[in-house]
Protein backbone atom coordinates (compact mmCIF):
# COMPACT_ATOMS: atom_id res chain seq x y z
CA UNK A 1 0.00 0.00 0.00
CA UNK A 2 1.38 3.37 -1.08
CA UNK A 3 1.89 6.49 1.37
CA UNK A 4 -1.13 7.86 -1.51
CA UNK A 5 -3.24 4.85 -0.31
CA UNK A 6 -2.69 5.40 3.40
CA UNK A 7 -3.50 9.11 3.01
CA UNK A 8 -6.86 8.04 0.90
CA UNK A 9 -7.63 5.18 3.66
CA UNK A 10 -6.87 8.24 6.54
CA UNK A 11 -9.02 10.84 4.77
CA UNK A 12 -11.96 7.96 4.39
CA UNK A 13 -11.69 7.52 7.81
CA UNK A 14 -11.73 11.02 9.19
CA UNK A 15 -14.79 11.70 6.94
CA UNK A 16 -16.40 8.07 8.54
CA UNK A 17 -15.38 10.45 11.98
CA UNK A 18 -17.98 12.72 10.65
CA UNK A 19 -20.49 9.90 10.10
CA UNK A 20 -19.72 9.63 6.51
CA UNK A 21 -21.34 6.05 5.96
CA UNK A 22 -20.36 5.98 2.98
CA UNK A 23 -16.77 6.91 3.00
CA UNK A 24 -16.93 4.18 5.78
CA UNK A 25 -18.10 1.78 3.48
CA UNK A 26 -15.38 2.56 1.19
CA UNK A 27 -12.99 1.62 4.68
CA UNK A 28 -14.66 -1.38 4.74
CA UNK A 29 -14.36 -2.38 0.91
CA UNK A 30 -10.56 -1.89 0.67
CA UNK A 31 -9.87 -3.79 4.00
CA UNK A 32 -12.03 -6.47 5.26
CA UNK A 33 -10.98 -9.61 2.96
CA UNK A 34 -7.70 -8.92 4.64
CA UNK A 35 -8.77 -8.05 8.46
CA UNK A 36 -11.04 -11.02 8.14
CA UNK A 37 -8.19 -13.41 6.92
CA UNK A 38 -6.30 -11.90 10.27
CA UNK A 39 -8.94 -12.85 12.44
CA UNK A 40 -9.89 -16.43 11.29
CA UNK A 41 -6.98 -17.37 11.53
CA UNK A 42 -6.92 -16.20 15.14
CA UNK A 43 -10.19 -17.75 15.82
CA UNK A 44 -10.08 -20.33 13.63
CA UNK A 45 -13.84 -20.30 13.12
CA UNK A 46 -16.05 -18.67 10.16
CA UNK A 47 -19.03 -17.85 12.57
CA UNK A 48 -16.22 -16.25 15.36
CA UNK A 49 -14.42 -14.54 12.73
CA UNK A 50 -17.41 -13.05 11.30
CA UNK A 51 -18.72 -11.51 14.79
CA UNK A 52 -15.42 -10.58 15.29
CA UNK A 53 -14.96 -8.30 12.05
CA UNK A 54 -18.50 -7.09 12.52
CA UNK A 55 -18.11 -6.01 16.37
CA UNK A 56 -14.28 -4.39 15.04
CA UNK A 57 -15.40 -2.48 12.37
CA UNK A 58 -18.42 -0.98 14.43
CA UNK A 59 -15.23 -0.01 17.03
CA UNK A 60 -13.66 1.53 13.94
CA UNK A 61 -16.61 3.38 13.01
CA UNK A 62 -17.52 4.89 16.89
CA UNK A 63 -13.90 5.79 16.85
CA UNK A 64 -13.17 7.08 13.95
CA UNK A 65 -12.95 10.58 14.58
CA UNK A 66 -9.91 9.36 17.25
CA UNK A 67 -7.57 7.84 14.70
CA UNK A 68 -6.37 10.99 13.85
CA UNK A 69 -4.71 10.98 17.21
CA UNK A 70 -3.35 7.30 16.53
CA UNK A 71 -0.60 8.13 14.59
CA UNK A 72 -0.06 5.01 13.27
CA UNK A 73 -0.93 3.74 9.72
CA UNK A 74 -4.69 3.31 9.40
CA UNK A 75 -4.31 -0.31 8.33
CA UNK A 76 -2.16 -0.89 11.73
CA UNK A 77 -4.73 0.82 13.90
CA UNK A 78 -7.76 -1.03 12.19
CA UNK A 79 -5.35 -4.47 12.30
CA UNK A 80 -5.13 -3.63 15.96
CA UNK A 81 -8.70 -3.16 16.82
CA UNK A 82 -9.15 -6.76 14.99
CA UNK A 83 -6.35 -8.76 16.23
CA UNK A 84 -7.20 -7.45 20.02
CA UNK A 85 -10.72 -8.27 19.24
CA UNK A 86 -10.00 -11.70 17.84
CA UNK A 87 -7.63 -12.81 21.41
CA UNK A 88 -10.72 -11.11 23.15
CA UNK A 89 -13.09 -13.73 22.07
CA UNK A 90 -10.51 -16.55 22.06
CA UNK A 91 -11.86 -19.22 23.82
CA UNK A 92 -8.84 -20.69 25.75
CA UNK A 93 -7.79 -24.15 24.44
CA UNK A 94 -10.59 -24.70 22.34
CA UNK A 95 -8.33 -24.61 19.13
CA UNK A 96 -5.22 -27.01 18.35
CA UNK A 97 -2.96 -24.98 16.47
CA UNK A 98 -2.52 -26.64 12.64
CA UNK A 99 0.94 -28.12 11.76
CA UNK A 100 1.24 -25.21 9.06
CA UNK A 101 3.68 -23.21 11.02
CA UNK A 102 6.81 -24.36 9.77
CA UNK A 103 5.74 -22.51 6.62
CA UNK A 104 4.34 -19.70 7.22
CA UNK A 105 8.14 -19.07 9.40
CA UNK A 106 9.49 -19.52 6.08
CA UNK A 107 6.57 -16.87 4.16
CA UNK A 108 7.87 -15.09 6.76
CA UNK A 109 10.94 -14.20 5.21
CA UNK A 110 10.23 -15.00 1.78
CA UNK A 111 11.80 -11.99 -0.37
CA UNK A 112 9.69 -13.33 -3.40
CA UNK A 113 6.13 -11.84 -2.27
CA UNK A 114 5.69 -9.40 -4.54
CA UNK A 115 5.16 -6.12 -2.86
CA UNK A 116 2.84 -4.93 -4.91
CA UNK A 117 0.17 -7.06 -3.60
CA UNK A 118 0.90 -6.37 0.14
CA UNK A 119 -1.62 -4.52 2.63
CA UNK A 120 0.93 -2.17 3.73
CA UNK A 121 4.07 -2.79 2.02
CA UNK A 122 6.57 -0.06 3.38
CA UNK A 123 9.76 0.59 5.93
CA UNK A 124 8.25 -1.58 8.67
CA UNK A 125 7.43 -4.52 7.26
CA UNK A 126 10.67 -4.90 5.10
CA UNK A 127 12.57 -3.80 8.49
CA UNK A 128 10.25 -6.57 10.52
CA UNK A 129 10.73 -9.09 7.72
CA UNK A 130 14.60 -8.38 7.40
CA UNK A 131 14.52 -8.36 11.69
CA UNK A 132 13.22 -11.84 11.70
CA UNK A 133 15.44 -13.66 9.77
CA UNK A 134 18.05 -12.51 12.92
CA UNK A 135 15.98 -14.90 15.35
CA UNK A 136 17.13 -18.45 16.23
CA UNK A 137 14.64 -20.37 14.02
CA UNK A 138 12.76 -21.18 17.57
CA UNK A 139 12.47 -18.09 18.23
CA UNK A 140 10.99 -17.22 15.41
CA UNK A 141 8.34 -20.13 14.98
CA UNK A 142 7.35 -19.30 18.44
CA UNK A 143 7.15 -15.92 17.76
CA UNK A 144 5.24 -16.71 14.22
CA UNK A 145 2.72 -18.88 15.92
CA UNK A 146 1.74 -16.61 18.79
CA UNK A 147 1.13 -13.43 16.00
CA UNK A 148 -0.76 -15.52 13.75
CA UNK A 149 -2.39 -18.16 15.11
CA UNK A 150 -3.19 -16.40 18.78
CA UNK A 151 -1.42 -19.63 20.37
CA UNK A 152 -0.79 -19.13 24.00
CA UNK A 153 2.58 -20.35 26.39
CA UNK A 154 1.29 -23.34 27.35
CA UNK A 155 -0.62 -24.14 23.24
CA UNK A 156 3.31 -22.97 22.11
CA UNK A 157 4.55 -25.22 24.56
CA UNK A 158 2.22 -28.45 23.62
CA UNK A 159 2.70 -27.79 19.85
CA UNK A 160 6.09 -27.06 19.84
CA UNK A 161 6.96 -30.20 22.15
CA UNK A 162 9.01 -28.37 24.58
CA UNK A 163 8.61 -27.02 28.05
CA UNK A 164 6.69 -23.97 29.28
CA UNK A 165 9.34 -22.32 30.26
CA UNK A 166 11.51 -22.68 27.27
CA UNK A 167 8.75 -21.35 25.01
CA UNK A 168 8.35 -18.12 27.69
CA UNK A 169 12.26 -17.89 27.10
CA UNK A 170 11.93 -18.08 23.27
CA UNK A 171 9.19 -15.24 22.74
CA UNK A 172 10.56 -12.82 25.39
CA UNK A 173 14.50 -13.32 23.95
CA UNK A 174 13.30 -13.15 20.89
CA UNK A 175 10.96 -10.38 20.74
CA UNK A 176 13.85 -8.32 22.82
CA UNK A 177 15.95 -9.35 19.77
CA UNK A 178 13.43 -7.75 17.61
CA UNK A 179 13.82 -4.43 19.28
CA UNK A 180 16.69 -4.06 18.87
CA UNK A 181 17.30 -4.77 15.39
CA UNK A 182 14.10 -2.47 14.92
CA UNK A 183 15.50 0.02 16.73
CA UNK A 184 18.80 -0.14 14.69
CA UNK A 185 16.66 0.41 11.71
CA UNK A 186 15.17 3.41 13.05
CA UNK A 187 11.52 2.62 11.92
CA UNK A 188 8.16 3.17 14.13
CA UNK A 189 10.15 4.80 16.83
CA UNK A 190 12.81 7.20 15.35
CA UNK A 191 9.46 8.02 12.83
CA UNK A 192 7.56 9.55 15.58
CA UNK B 1 -2.13 2.68 40.62
CA UNK B 2 0.69 1.70 40.15
CA UNK B 3 3.42 2.27 37.62
CA UNK B 4 5.01 -0.27 35.30
CA UNK B 5 8.73 -0.55 36.13
CA UNK B 6 10.42 0.67 32.37
CA UNK B 7 12.55 -1.80 32.23
CA UNK B 8 9.24 -4.10 31.96
CA UNK B 9 6.78 -1.79 30.23
CA UNK B 10 8.75 -3.14 26.53
CA UNK B 11 8.75 -6.72 27.29
CA UNK B 12 4.82 -6.59 28.52
CA UNK B 13 3.73 -4.05 25.57
CA UNK B 14 5.54 -6.86 23.19
CA UNK B 15 3.82 -9.82 24.60
CA UNK B 16 0.06 -8.19 25.01
CA UNK B 17 0.46 -6.76 20.74
CA UNK B 18 2.06 -10.83 20.09
CA UNK B 19 -0.96 -12.04 22.06
CA UNK B 20 0.71 -14.06 24.37
CA UNK B 21 -0.51 -11.98 27.57
CA UNK B 22 -3.49 -13.65 27.77
CA UNK B 23 -6.69 -13.81 30.14
CA UNK B 24 -7.11 -11.60 33.75
CA UNK B 25 -3.40 -10.57 32.56
CA UNK B 26 -4.36 -9.13 29.45
CA UNK B 27 -7.10 -6.95 30.78
CA UNK B 28 -4.96 -5.64 34.12
CA UNK B 29 -2.80 -4.59 31.50
CA UNK B 30 -5.58 -2.99 29.26
CA UNK B 31 -6.42 -1.25 32.95
CA UNK B 32 -2.82 0.59 33.01
CA UNK B 33 -2.31 1.01 29.68
CA UNK B 34 -5.30 3.74 29.96
CA UNK B 35 -3.85 5.86 32.82
CA UNK B 36 0.44 5.08 31.85
CA UNK B 37 1.16 7.21 29.08
CA UNK B 38 4.32 5.58 28.24
CA UNK B 39 3.16 2.47 28.79
CA UNK B 40 0.33 3.22 25.87
CA UNK B 41 3.34 4.46 23.78
CA UNK B 42 5.51 1.40 23.98
CA UNK B 43 2.46 -0.45 23.12
CA UNK B 44 1.83 1.56 19.88
CA UNK B 45 5.57 1.29 18.71
CA UNK B 46 5.11 -2.47 19.16
CA UNK B 47 1.86 -1.96 17.10
CA UNK B 48 3.70 -0.14 14.24
CA UNK B 49 6.63 -2.49 14.65
CA UNK B 50 5.00 -6.06 14.72
CA UNK B 51 1.27 -5.47 12.86
CA UNK B 52 3.09 -5.05 8.93
CA UNK B 53 3.57 -8.93 9.61
CA UNK B 54 -0.31 -8.90 9.18
CA UNK B 55 -0.03 -7.80 5.57
CA UNK B 56 1.10 -10.87 3.43
CA UNK B 57 -1.75 -12.97 4.96
CA UNK B 58 -3.90 -14.00 1.98
CA UNK B 59 -6.91 -12.55 1.98
CA UNK B 60 -10.78 -14.37 2.55
CA UNK B 61 -13.64 -12.89 1.37
CA UNK B 62 -16.01 -12.57 4.37
CA UNK B 63 -19.86 -13.25 3.67
CA UNK B 64 -21.90 -9.95 2.26
CA UNK B 65 -24.21 -10.38 5.73
CA UNK B 66 -21.37 -8.91 7.50
CA UNK B 67 -21.41 -5.36 6.15
CA UNK B 68 -25.23 -5.29 6.11
CA UNK B 69 -25.00 -6.42 10.23
CA UNK B 70 -22.45 -3.55 10.52
CA UNK B 71 -24.44 -0.95 8.56
CA UNK B 72 -27.30 -1.62 11.06
CA UNK B 73 -25.41 -1.54 13.93
CA UNK B 74 -23.34 2.06 13.50
CA UNK B 75 -25.79 4.37 14.18
CA UNK B 76 -26.90 7.87 12.13
CA UNK B 77 -24.86 10.40 13.83
CA UNK B 78 -24.83 12.65 11.56
CA UNK B 79 -25.70 13.16 7.67
CA UNK B 80 -24.52 11.12 4.69
CA UNK B 81 -26.93 8.92 4.54
CA UNK B 82 -28.26 6.67 2.06
CA UNK B 83 -31.57 7.32 0.17
CA UNK B 84 -33.92 5.65 1.89
CA UNK B 85 -32.02 5.62 5.40
CA UNK B 86 -34.64 8.60 6.44
CA UNK B 87 -37.21 6.34 6.26
CA UNK B 88 -35.35 3.52 8.20
CA UNK B 89 -36.67 3.64 11.75
CA UNK B 90 -32.79 3.70 13.49
CA UNK B 91 -32.52 7.25 11.79
CA UNK B 92 -35.67 8.29 13.23
CA UNK B 93 -34.61 6.58 16.87
CA UNK B 94 -31.66 8.67 16.55
CA UNK B 95 -32.91 12.03 15.06
CA UNK B 96 -36.00 11.47 17.93
CA UNK B 97 -32.82 11.28 20.57
CA UNK B 98 -30.83 14.08 18.90
CA UNK B 99 -33.75 16.72 19.24
CA UNK B 100 -34.31 16.06 22.70
CA UNK B 101 -30.71 16.30 23.54
CA UNK B 102 -31.02 19.87 21.15
CA UNK B 103 -34.34 20.63 23.26
CA UNK B 104 -32.67 20.58 26.29
CA UNK B 105 -29.93 22.51 25.73
CA UNK B 106 -32.04 25.55 24.44
CA UNK B 107 -34.48 25.21 27.17
CA UNK B 108 -31.47 25.03 29.49
CA UNK B 109 -29.42 28.03 27.29
CA UNK B 110 -32.41 30.26 26.50
CA UNK B 111 -35.08 29.70 29.68
CA UNK B 112 -36.87 32.92 28.55
CA UNK B 113 -35.83 33.60 24.98
CA UNK B 114 -36.61 37.50 24.11
CA UNK B 115 -38.25 37.70 20.79
CA UNK B 116 -35.00 38.22 18.63
CA UNK B 117 -35.51 40.65 15.46
CA UNK B 118 -33.22 38.74 13.68
CA UNK B 119 -34.84 35.18 14.50
CA UNK B 120 -32.89 32.10 13.31
CA UNK B 121 -34.21 29.88 10.35
CA UNK B 122 -31.90 27.33 11.45
CA UNK B 123 -30.33 25.57 14.44
CA UNK B 124 -27.90 22.87 15.85
CA UNK B 125 -26.49 21.46 19.04
CA UNK B 126 -23.67 20.16 18.74
CA UNK B 127 -22.81 17.33 21.24
CA UNK B 128 -19.94 15.18 21.98
CA UNK B 129 -19.96 11.47 21.46
CA UNK B 130 -20.79 11.30 24.95
CA UNK B 131 -24.04 13.32 24.15
CA UNK B 132 -22.70 16.08 26.25
CA UNK B 133 -23.88 19.34 24.05
CA UNK B 134 -21.08 21.76 23.84
CA UNK B 135 -21.69 24.38 21.10
CA UNK B 136 -24.77 25.39 19.69
CA UNK B 137 -25.06 26.87 15.69
CA UNK B 138 -27.88 29.09 14.71
CA UNK B 139 -28.51 30.27 11.14
CA UNK B 140 -29.45 34.08 10.71
CA UNK B 141 -29.39 36.19 7.46
CA UNK B 142 -25.93 36.31 6.31
CA UNK B 143 -24.24 34.67 8.58
CA UNK B 144 -23.94 31.66 11.59
CA UNK B 145 -23.88 32.40 15.42
CA UNK B 146 -21.73 29.93 16.97
CA UNK B 147 -23.00 29.85 20.68
CA UNK B 148 -20.80 28.36 23.43
CA UNK B 149 -22.62 25.85 25.66
CA UNK B 150 -19.65 25.19 27.79
CA UNK B 151 -15.95 26.49 26.56
CA UNK B 152 -13.28 24.01 25.55
CA UNK B 153 -10.05 23.93 27.67
CA UNK B 154 -6.83 25.71 26.93
CA UNK B 155 -5.60 24.20 23.56
CA UNK B 156 -2.57 26.04 22.36
CA UNK B 157 -1.50 25.63 18.55
CA UNK B 158 -4.77 24.38 17.81
CA UNK B 159 -7.84 25.50 16.03
CA UNK B 160 -11.62 24.84 16.19
CA UNK B 161 -12.75 24.18 12.73
CA UNK B 162 -15.96 24.15 11.37
CA UNK B 163 -17.94 21.98 8.79
CA UNK B 164 -21.19 21.67 7.05
CA UNK B 165 -22.00 18.24 6.17
CA UNK B 166 -24.19 17.81 3.43
CA UNK B 167 -26.82 15.12 2.79
CA UNK B 168 -24.17 13.84 0.39
CA UNK B 169 -20.77 14.52 -0.37
CA UNK B 170 -17.69 15.63 1.68
CA UNK B 171 -17.94 18.41 4.40
CA UNK B 172 -17.75 21.92 3.40
CA UNK B 173 -15.17 23.70 5.69
CA UNK B 174 -16.79 27.18 7.58
CA UNK B 175 -13.66 28.33 8.86
CA UNK B 176 -12.23 28.25 12.63
CA UNK B 177 -14.23 29.55 15.35
CA UNK B 178 -13.22 30.18 18.62
CA UNK B 179 -12.85 27.38 21.35
CA UNK B 180 -13.67 29.72 24.36
CA UNK B 181 -16.21 31.98 23.82
CA UNK B 182 -19.23 32.78 21.61
CA UNK B 183 -17.90 33.60 17.21
CA UNK B 184 -20.08 34.53 13.90
CA UNK B 185 -19.12 32.76 10.74
CA UNK B 186 -19.68 35.12 7.61
CA UNK B 187 -18.88 34.05 4.45
CA UNK B 188 -19.62 35.49 0.60
CA UNK B 189 -21.00 32.02 -0.72
CA UNK B 190 -22.79 30.87 3.06
CA UNK B 191 -26.11 29.95 1.22
CA UNK B 192 -23.71 28.14 -1.51
CA UNK B 193 -21.90 26.21 1.54
CA UNK B 194 -25.02 25.69 3.38
CA UNK B 195 -26.62 24.23 0.32
CA UNK B 196 -28.02 20.33 1.65
CA UNK B 197 -26.08 20.37 4.90
CA UNK B 198 -28.35 18.39 7.51
CA UNK B 199 -25.48 18.23 10.07
CA UNK B 200 -22.57 20.45 11.77
CA UNK B 201 -19.54 19.09 13.30
CA UNK B 202 -16.18 20.41 14.67
CA UNK B 203 -13.20 19.33 14.63
CA UNK B 204 -9.34 20.42 16.59
CA UNK B 205 -7.19 20.77 13.88
CA UNK B 206 -3.62 22.32 14.13
CA UNK B 207 -3.08 25.84 13.62
CA UNK B 208 -4.81 27.24 11.12
CA UNK B 209 -6.71 24.77 10.43
CA UNK B 210 -6.87 21.33 8.38
CA UNK B 211 -4.66 21.26 5.48
CA UNK B 212 -7.24 18.87 4.09
CA UNK B 213 -9.55 20.14 1.67
CA UNK B 214 -11.60 16.99 1.99
CA UNK B 215 -12.61 17.16 5.58
CA UNK B 216 -10.93 17.28 9.05
CA UNK B 217 -7.43 16.27 9.74
CA UNK B 218 -8.13 16.26 13.49
CA UNK B 219 -9.95 14.60 15.55
CA UNK B 220 -14.08 15.66 15.84
CA UNK B 221 -14.68 16.35 19.19
CA UNK B 222 -18.85 17.88 18.84
CA UNK B 223 -21.63 17.47 15.93
CA UNK B 224 -25.10 17.43 15.51
CA UNK B 225 -28.16 17.43 12.99
CA UNK B 226 -30.09 20.37 12.10
CA UNK B 227 -33.10 20.38 14.54
CA UNK B 228 -35.21 22.93 13.81
CA UNK B 229 -35.85 24.98 10.47
CA UNK B 230 -38.50 27.78 10.44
Amino acid sequence: MTPETHQHLASLLARAGLGDRRAFEEVYRATHSKLFAVSLRIVRERQLAEEVLQDSFVAIWNHASDYAQAKSAPTTWMTAIVRNRSLDVLRRGAHEAEDVDEVMALNLVDESASPANDFDAGQDMHSVHECLKELEPDQRQSIALAFFQGLSHSELASHMRKPLGTVKTHIRRGLMKLKDCLVRHGTAEGRR
Amino acid sequence: MRRVPATAQHALAAEYVLGTLRGRARQRFETLVQDDRELANAVRAWEDWLTPLSERVQPVEPPERVWRAIEARISPRAAAAPAGFFSSLGFWRGLGMALTVALVALLVLFPSAPPAPDKATMVAVLATPEADPRMVIERHSGKLMVKMVKPWADMPNQDLELWAIPKDGKPRSLGLVAYNKDSEVRLPNLDEKLAGTVAFAISREPAGGSKNPDGPSGPVICSGPIARTA
